[in-house]
């Protein structure tokens, strides 16, 4: 990499901002007409649990009292400039990412080039800040790599994303289209939750579904594992050598836990995967990353350091708030619990490495 | 501390041992499990390395070799040593782990001299 200086250099990216719309109305026009009538009366089909503190910051809402996340302007001196971030990385809304759950796939098409398409044209013209995700409806593969195939040119979009939750594990060869499209133009996958227990998915844990939202949300990282999990056994990352998975707001604790157990297993059962050339953790190294929001708050904060230390996972880790999320985590307080090498890391270089079109 | 000396262990007849393919024999208070595989005897301490199982008495079996994604290539056939307890597999040829090559099962040497098999092994008094 050339030397740049360093005060050329971005200082903060945050890799999770969620974007959205004012109202259903403002998609329309990048919506074919066929689908006019379903996106109005219907919009997404997602399960939702309530939350006594509701599900955005009360004080995200725009000067004109519209929806949080809704205005490039205000989200840009709310939040991008407040706190010096150099890149904004929009993951669309909680809403948008269940689209996979809708029953119809090609309504669920539909709907993912709309979201793209009113992205490119409403957020990431107005300021180069923004970066973007290309939304896909994953439970039409096919469908899927052509969305990549047809937004992945565009210098503001910086990933794929897709709900963490799905029909199927995803590292089954069904969704394998999705990851050659992605692995051909170098972006890599984002999984976000919020989706889980919608429609078409399945429910939130294998025993069913938690009653309350605490429970529900405390309980979200069990399918990340389970995602993370197929992805490698399946040997997607054989397959597609330079892809990379994010798995965003899904939560760290849990790595060194699977990495060991996925590679006790591995010792045993390896015939049952020959595909797979090294032990397991070896792959969530070289071809996973997470985010950090929302950051587990252990009593003694560096419990956690010493957890990302364990997996081996200092350079994987990326900041992300959530703005304008409930459960937002502060850039610096959030941060300033990891050791300065490790939080530079966390802040900006590991999202760099990532992000070739930040570089 | 007690004696030790590097002795020579009778195993078996060599036809006998060809025909079964496998013998555990008792040297002192170890086990030796003498293995025959293409043509060669191998023997091999009767410890897995992982939890000390006695994997000498697992299942001797191919495995599937290493592969494309979603591709399956049997071989090793009658090479491969499984432990009984968590199943690691094992190359009789070489005592290597197929999964991690550090891990090895402890070779014994092996005398055959006319029509009988020995082990060479230093065995406490």
């Amino acid at each position: 990499m050339a030397e740049v200086k360093q005060e050329n250099r971005p200082q903060l990216i945050d890799t999770d901002v969620h974007n959205t719309f004012p109202n259903r109305e403002a998609l329309l026009p990048y919506l074919p007409k066929v689908w006019h009538k379903e996106w109005l009366e219907v919009g997404y089909n997602i399960s939702t649990y309530f939350s006594q503190v509701g599900k955005n910051r009360l004080d995200a809402r725009t000067p004109d009292g519209g929806h949080p996340g809704s205005d490039p302007h205000f989200l840009l001196e709310h939040h991008i400039e407040k706190y010096n971030i150099d890149y904004g990385i929009l993951t669309h809304s909680t809403p948008s990412l269940s689209i996979a759950a809708l029953f119809d796939p090609d309504y669920a098409d539909a709907l993912a080039s709309a979201h793209n398409d009113y992205l490119v044209d409403k957020w990431l013209s107005v300021s180069p800040k923004f970066k973007g995700s290309i939304l896909i409806n994953s439970n039409n593969p096919e469908m899927a790599a052509k969305e990549i195939d047809r937004m992945a040119s565009h210098p503001g979009m910086v990933q794929v994303i897709m709900a963490s939750t799905s029909r199927m594990p995803y590292g089954q060869r069904f969704y394998h289209p999705i990851y050659e499209a992605a692995e051909r133009h170098g972006l890599p996958v984002v999984l976000h939750p919020g989706s889980e227990g919608s429609a078409l998915f399945g429910a939130p844990t294998p025993s069913g579904f938690p009653t309350r939202y605490l429970e529900y949300h405390n309980i979200l990282p069990i399918n990340f594992m389970a995602q993370v999990n197929s992805l490698i056994c399946e040997g997607v990352f054989e397959k597609f050598p330079h892809l990379v998975v994010v798995a965003m707001e899904g939560g760290i604790g849990w790595a060194p836990h699977l990495m060991w157990r996925m590679d006790k297993n591995y010792k045993a059962l390896r015939d049952t995967v020959p595909w797979l050339k090294e032990l397991p953790s070896e792959y969530i190294k070289r071809h996973i990353r997470f985010t950090t929001q929302p950051l587990e708050e252990p009593s003694h904060p560096q419990h956690l350091t010493s957890i990302i230390e364990m997996a081996g996972l200092e350079d994987n880790i990326m900041f992300s708030s959530d703005y304008p999320h409930w459960d937002f985590d502060h850039p610096e307080l959030a941060l300033n619990r990891f050791p300065k090498e490790l939080r530079h890391k966390i802040k900006v270089e590991n999202a760099l490495k990532l992000y070739k079109k930040l570089a | 501390m007690t004696v030790t000396d590097t002795s020579k262990h009778w195993v078996g007849h060599k036809q006998e041992l060809i025909q079964a393919g496998r013998k555990i024999v008792k040297v002192g208070k170890h086990e030796i499990g003498v293995f025959y595989v293409d043509g060669d005897f191998y023997a091999w301490l009767n410890y897995c390395p992982h939890f000390a199982a006695p994997v000498c008495e697992g299942e001797i079996c191919g495995t599937r070799l290493p592969s494309r994604v979603y591709e399956y290539r049997f071989g090793l056939d009658g090479q491969i040593l499984r432990c009984p307890w968590h199943g690691w597999e094992f190359d009789l040829k070489t005592g290597k782990h197929l999964a991690d090559e550090n891990t090895k099962l402890k070779q014994v040497p092996v005398e055959v001299e006319n029509e009988d098999v020995f082990v060479i092994f230093k065995s406490r008094a």
